[in-house]
């Protein structure tokens, strides 16, 4: 079968933030409105909805479309936790390809205020999770080893908070807008060793929302349609036994798949929207993506390499340290700045000529599992 | 496993199976074996999740192993006793195995062995006594 090609006409979204008095369906429909008018498209051309969320509860994609009156349509809702909605946008990608729709919704939308504050409520299920098992402890062991084979320090580890505070203070939509210093970050509260407060993702609520249709039509809507030039969800690989925790086997993977479907390699990414749910996340994920090699991604940092100016800009928009993680929206929020770097429309947190990035977003802390899921997907313009 | 007699802890986080006592009176964990293939798991899992088989036989872990990482959590549910230490301890057997553990100098590597301690509190205020490893002593 032919696929046809897909591009990105329209991205929206709402600032990043807490806000307990609204209904998660009124973060929804504003995220849309503004996908909407972004793509030039009247509302009666979309022909299905895809809406990612984790914890949103039944029937988010109707709750937030019924409030605006898109309905009637196909709406399908996606859980695969943090990549709720990188993996509706998968749904809604292959739909086009296929030749099934011409113009389709893709929707992230998450309320995490209504949980009070804490760690991510977890599957009380899950074995790992009854014992004991927490996202920042999970992560955390991962750093430790990490440190203990590669001798990366506190320091360098740190620098990840410092670069995406930075970044998310250039960014209308960060959730922490306000730039913080090395020590101000190994001086804030432990959470779990090595991670301070700092180096986690904040918890809050958003939502965003893109517009895409075939490539052959996309210039009747915008001159500047952003290619789709990969599309990749994976599971990880169920182990009761050993496994390298520095090595994080589902993006290794995912990203090898990614740059095949895509016909690119590392060298050639401008910008990078990746999974920093951690200080630690953020340097695997370098190794992961090929940016630099296994066991250097603290002097890579340290070198500025990952930001404004340097090699590969990574997580511009401030990332999920910076930017915030309501988790169901975080990939469609992905999405939304990469295509805004690729059309130049960033501002102060512009990637200088960015013509290809990718987004990248893993789920779930669940036993036997790296991750549960991982979402990559490589734009062009 | 004849010589294995069940542990019931108070309040146990443990399902009641997964722990019991060797003929010495020390604690071990109980996981198991597929019979099929001979992939070894803990906890107990009625089906394989390498080739599928419900032929699988409850089976003792050693009481030893190394310490792949750790750390200690300062924030989570009520339940623990804050902060406290996890970690992932590879057994000789090839099973890795999340517990609690239990040692003021804990470090990568360094060898662990199971043992009894109260980690936290229930709902209901009881203490929860269970299995951790601990550091082994010198």
């Amino acid at each position: 079968m032919t696929m046809r090609g897909v591009s990105v006409i329209g991205v929206g979204m709402i600032p990043f933030g807490k806000y307990p008095e609204r209904k998660l369906s009124d973060l929804g429909w504003p995220a849309v409105k503004a996908a909407i008018a972004d793509a030039r498209i009247e509302p009666r051309q979309i022909q299905a909805a895809y809406c990612g969320t984790a914890l949103g509860g039944m029937m988010a994609g109707q709750r937030v479309l019924g409030r605006i009156g898109l309905t009637g349509i196909p709406i399908t809702n996606v859980e695969n936790a943090c990549s709720s909605s990188s993996s509706a946008f998968r749904q809604g990608v292959m739909a086009i390809q296929t030749g099934q729709y011409d113009a389709v919704l893709v929707i992230g939308v998450e309320k995490l205020s209504k949980f009070g504050g804490g760690t991510l409520p977890l599957e009380k299920e899950d074995w790992e999770v009854s014992q004991g098992l927490s996202m920042p402890a999970l992560y955390a062991m991962r750093a430790q080893r990490y440190m203990h084979d590669f001798g990366l320090t506190r320091e360098q580890l740190a620098l990840v908070s410092v670069k995406n505070r930075r970044h998310g203070s250039l960014n209308h939509d960060a959730q922490m807008r306000k730039p913080v210093t090395l020590d101000e970050v190994l001086m804030s509260r432990p959470i779990a060793d090595p991670f301070t407060l700092l180096q986690c993702c904040p918890t809050g609520d958003g939502a965003a929302a893109a517009i895409l249709c075939a490539t052959s039509s996309a210039r009747q809507f915008r001159s500047d349609p952003v290619q789709v030039i990969a599309s990749d969800v994976t599971s990880g690989k169920y182990v009761t036994g050993f496994r390298d925790m520095t090595i994080p086997e589902i993006t290794v993977r995912g990203a090898k798949e990614a740059y095949e479907e895509a016909g690119v390699g590392p060298r050639d990414i401008d910008v990078a929207e990746v999974h920093d749910a951690f200080s630690i996340a953020e340097l695997l994920y370098y190794e992961a993506f090929g940016f630099c090699e296994h066991g250097a991604a603290g002097r890579f940092i340290e070198s500025g390499a990952t930001t404004f100016g340097g090699k590969i800009v990574v997580n511009p928009s401030g990332g999920l340290l910076a930017k915030g993680h309501p988790v169901g929206a975080t990939g469609a929020a992905q999405v939304v700045e990469v295509v805004r770097q690729l059309r130049g429309e960033a501002g102060a947190r512009q990637v200088k000529d960015a013509k290809i990035g990718l987004t990248h977003a893993t789920g779930g802390g669940i036993s036997g599992f790296d991750h549960g899921v991982c979402s990559i997907h490589i734009f062009a313009r | 496993m004849n010589t294995l007699s069940p542990i019931k802890p108070q309040a146990s986080s443990l399902p009641g199976d997964a722990l019991a006592t060797d003929a010495s009176g020390r604690p071990v964990l109980i996981g198991c074996i597929c019979k099929s293939c001979g992939n070894r798991m803990f906890p107990f899992a009625p089906v394989c999740p390498v080739c599928m088989s419900e032929d699988v036989a409850r089976e003792p872990m050693p009481r030893e192993g190394a310490l792949y990482s750790f750390t200690v959590v300062h924030v989570g549910p009520t339940t623990w006793e804050k902060p406290f230490a996890v970690g992932y301890v590879d057994l000789s057997n090839g099973v890795r195995v999340f517990s609690h553990l239990r040692g003021s100098e804990l470090q990568i590597g360094q060898p662990v062995e199971l043992a009894i301690a109260e980690i936290g509190k229930n709902a209901e205020g009881a203490a929860i006594i269970t299995s951790v490893f601990q550091q082994e002593k010198a």
